[in-house]
């Protein structure tokens, strides 16, 4: 559906250009709920804004159906954009802004009427078609510019952090709403958020970006299990980044010895790191607290304190290395005390500084 | 002690204006102030109302004064040529100051960016007798090269001396208005001028309006440009009160002057009144 191929955007001249992003790729599937995850500045809304076609791409290209649209006008492209503050016209009521795309693409009035009617209903706004847009709440503005973006029916909608704006509850319930309405008009969704959470929750695939370039890509499973990168595995959350040793390749998987204990075998996305030093994430949920004496322990360390959650315990454990990790367990150990640790190896995940 | 003091600043804050009010200075000043600005023009407005050929003396209430102005065939002609310079001068000034205004707005960084509003900005900065003066010398040149003359080159000048005056209000109001709604029109498949049309045009009438009702006002009271530029047959009211008064005020410059207070009050009124509807 979409695809960008070694797409840089430059800001600005000589000394003081800003690199916003760096050759980036990316295919996004046809009727997708795709997501760009990644903290603020790192390029999210300008990869945004070039689908959009409101800023032109440095150098590479865009693509939508295989047809090269980098160059475009945005009125020109079969792409709407949800922007983070609405941009609702206010100088309109909500079905003429709902309408207003359709009016641009000179429909018969009469499909226009139903589309608007048909797009109240979908975000429950019926009673609200003669109201001026500044008479309404945030959440209805919201849905408001969700259904204008949608009126048009385009092959893509660009999200821009549309729910950061909305206080929790109204997020929840907004995710929920997004999902539905992705899947009941099966149009390929773009959304854009620095929040984990909610792009796990809700994505069928994840880009996740750091200063101008895509990290990974991956179903929100394979991002939480097997992050390849650590900036991945730091942002996606909790899970420990463990130094290690790394002895070399075999077949897919990496040999690594950890600080005091044997050689194992561990995942790593490709066979590209040079033999050394490295970093291994462990989920907390696949470790396994033993003796400190047990001889399948992979690491050893003393427990700082632990604490319970309601289906087991979290315990914050200090390796020897000096390195804190976290560990899910039904059982704690008493603080102080020396343990082993025996993560599951086969969630080991090698990463890529 | 030390509790009551935060509490008697708390209650100053609070009762702010009546306390102003008890200042003994304030009071009387505001009087003084209301008083020089609008006394002069009161007094003005009562005796054009004045049954007798004083304008110190007070008789009895007649409007024979602007019976004798509106008979007056010389200010029935004066007042059109002043309403159609005036015009004529919002009308074209208005649109230049929104182009320029958009340009300077919306066209990107481009070189010269600030050199131009400064330039557009620049007249309001130089003394209007030296404007009056140049624009006379060049406009005599261009009368004797093209051979054209007529009222058209006293609507020229008023049009460029309005053009700053429409400008600030309407650069300002853009200025303040974020582009995310010309973007998001284009987006929903609007062309330029689409967008324009009936995204920032709408949202920009009202910094239009002031700057039309600043125009206008400013061409219907100027003197000194005029005074240098009109010719034979094009004068003005202002140019008319301006001539009368050489022979001494009378009641019937008073009741001219009138007329030209209540033009402007009415465009004023009329440019509040539309603001208001759009809200
Ligand atoms: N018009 C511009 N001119 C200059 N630099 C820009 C411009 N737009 C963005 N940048 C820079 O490009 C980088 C990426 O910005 P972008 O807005 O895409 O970040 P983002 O990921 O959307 O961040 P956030 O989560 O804070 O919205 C930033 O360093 C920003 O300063
Ligand atoms: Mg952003």
């Amino acid at each position: 559906m979409i695809d960008a191929r070694d797409v840089t955007k430059r800001f600005g001249e000589g000394a003081s250009a800003v690199t916003a992003l760096e050759r980036v790729s990316l295919h996004v599937p046809e009727g997708s709920f795709f997501t760009l995850l990644g903290p603020s500045g790192c390029g999210k809304t300008t990869l945004l804004r070039l689908i959009a076609g409101f800023e032109l791409p440095s150098e590479g290209e865009i693509a939508l159906d295989g047809e090269v649209i980098g160059h475009l006008p945005p009125n020109k492209r079969p792409v709407n954009t949800v922007f983070q503050n609405y941009a609702l016209f206010p100088h309109m009521s909500v079905a003429r802004n709902i309408g207003f795309g359709l009016e641009m693409l000179n429909r018969p009035k009469a499909e226009i009427s139903a589309t608007v009617e048909e797009m109240l209903d979908l975000v429950q706004l019926g009673a609200f078609a003669a109201r001026r847009v500044d008479q309404l709440s945030g959440g209805q503005q919201q849905r408001v510019a969700l259904a204008r973006a949608l009126a048009p029916r385009p092959k893509v909608l660009l999200l821009d952090e549309p729910l950061s704006a909305l206080d929790l509850k109204l997020r929840k319930g907004m995710q929920g709403e997004l999902k539905r309405l992705q899947a009941e008009t099966g149009i390929t969704f773009v959304f854009v958020t620095h929040d984990q959470g909610e792009a796990l929750a809700m994505s069928d695939q994840i880009a996740v970006m750091s200063a101008g370039a895509i990290q990974q890509v991956g179903t929100p499973e394979e991002i939480y299990t097997t992050p390849q990168s650590r900036f991945v595995a730091d942002f996606i959350g909790d899970t420990n980044i463990v130094p290690a040793e790394l002895l070399g390749y075999e077949g897919d998987k990496a040999r690594i010895r950890f600080a005091g204990g044997q050689a194992v075998l561990a995942n790593a996305a490709s066979a590209t790191l040079a033999p050394g030093a490295v970093h291994v994430a462990i989920r907390p949920e696949t470790i396994t607290v033993c003796d400190a004496a047990d001889e399948a322990a992979l690491l050893h360390g003393t427990v700082l304190d632990s604490s319970y959650f309601g289906a087991g315990s979290q315990m914050r454990i200090r390796l020897r290395g000096g390195t804190e990790v976290q560990a899910q367990v039904a059982q704690p150990s008493p603080t102080g005390c020396e343990v082993g640790l025996i993560p599951d190896t086969s969630m080991l995940q090698v990463l890529v500084d | 002690m030390d509790k009551a003091t935060p509490k008697r600043t708390l209650f100053r804050r609070a009762t702010g204006s009546r306390e102003l009010r008890r200042q003994p200075l304030f009071t009387g000043l505001s009087w003084l102030v209301l008083l020089l600005l609008y006394a002069p023009i009161a007094v003005l407005i009562v005796f054009s109302f004045n049954d007798n050929r004083s304008v110190v003396v007070w008789t009895e209430a007649s409007l024979r004064w602007y019976e004798t102005a509106i008979g007056n065939e010389n200010v029935r002609k004066a007042a059109w040529i002043s309403i159609q310079v005036a015009l004529t001068a919002t009308g074209v000034s208005t649109v230049i100051a929104t182009m320029a205004a958009l340009a300077t707005t919306r066209g990107g960084d481009f070189r010269g960016k600030s050199a131009a509003i400064a330039l557009i900005n620049q007249p309001l900065m130089i003394p209007e007798i030296v404007t009056a003066i140049a624009t006379l010398s060049f406009f005599s040149i261009l009368r004797k090269l093209t051979g054209i003359s007529g009222i058209g080159w006293l609507m020229l000048a008023h049009t460029v001396f309005c053009i700053p005056f429409a400008f600030m209000p309407i650069r300002a109001r853009l200025a303040d208005m974020s582009d995310t709604f010309e973007l998001a029109a284009a987006d929903l498949y609007a062309a330029p001028w689409q967008a324009f049309r009936h995204v920032t045009l709408p949202l920009l009438m009202p910094g239009i309006l002031s700057g039309a009702m600043l125009a206008f006002v400013v061409s219907l009271d100027d003197v000194i440009i005029t005074l240098l530029i009109a010719g034979p047959g094009e004068t003005t009211l202002p140019l008319y009160i301006l001539g009368q008064i050489r022979r001494g005020v009378t009641p019937e410059v008073n009741a001219v002057s009138t007329i030209l207070i209540l033009l402007t009050v009415a465009m004023v009124a009329l440019t509040f009144a539309l603001q208001r509807k759009r809200k």
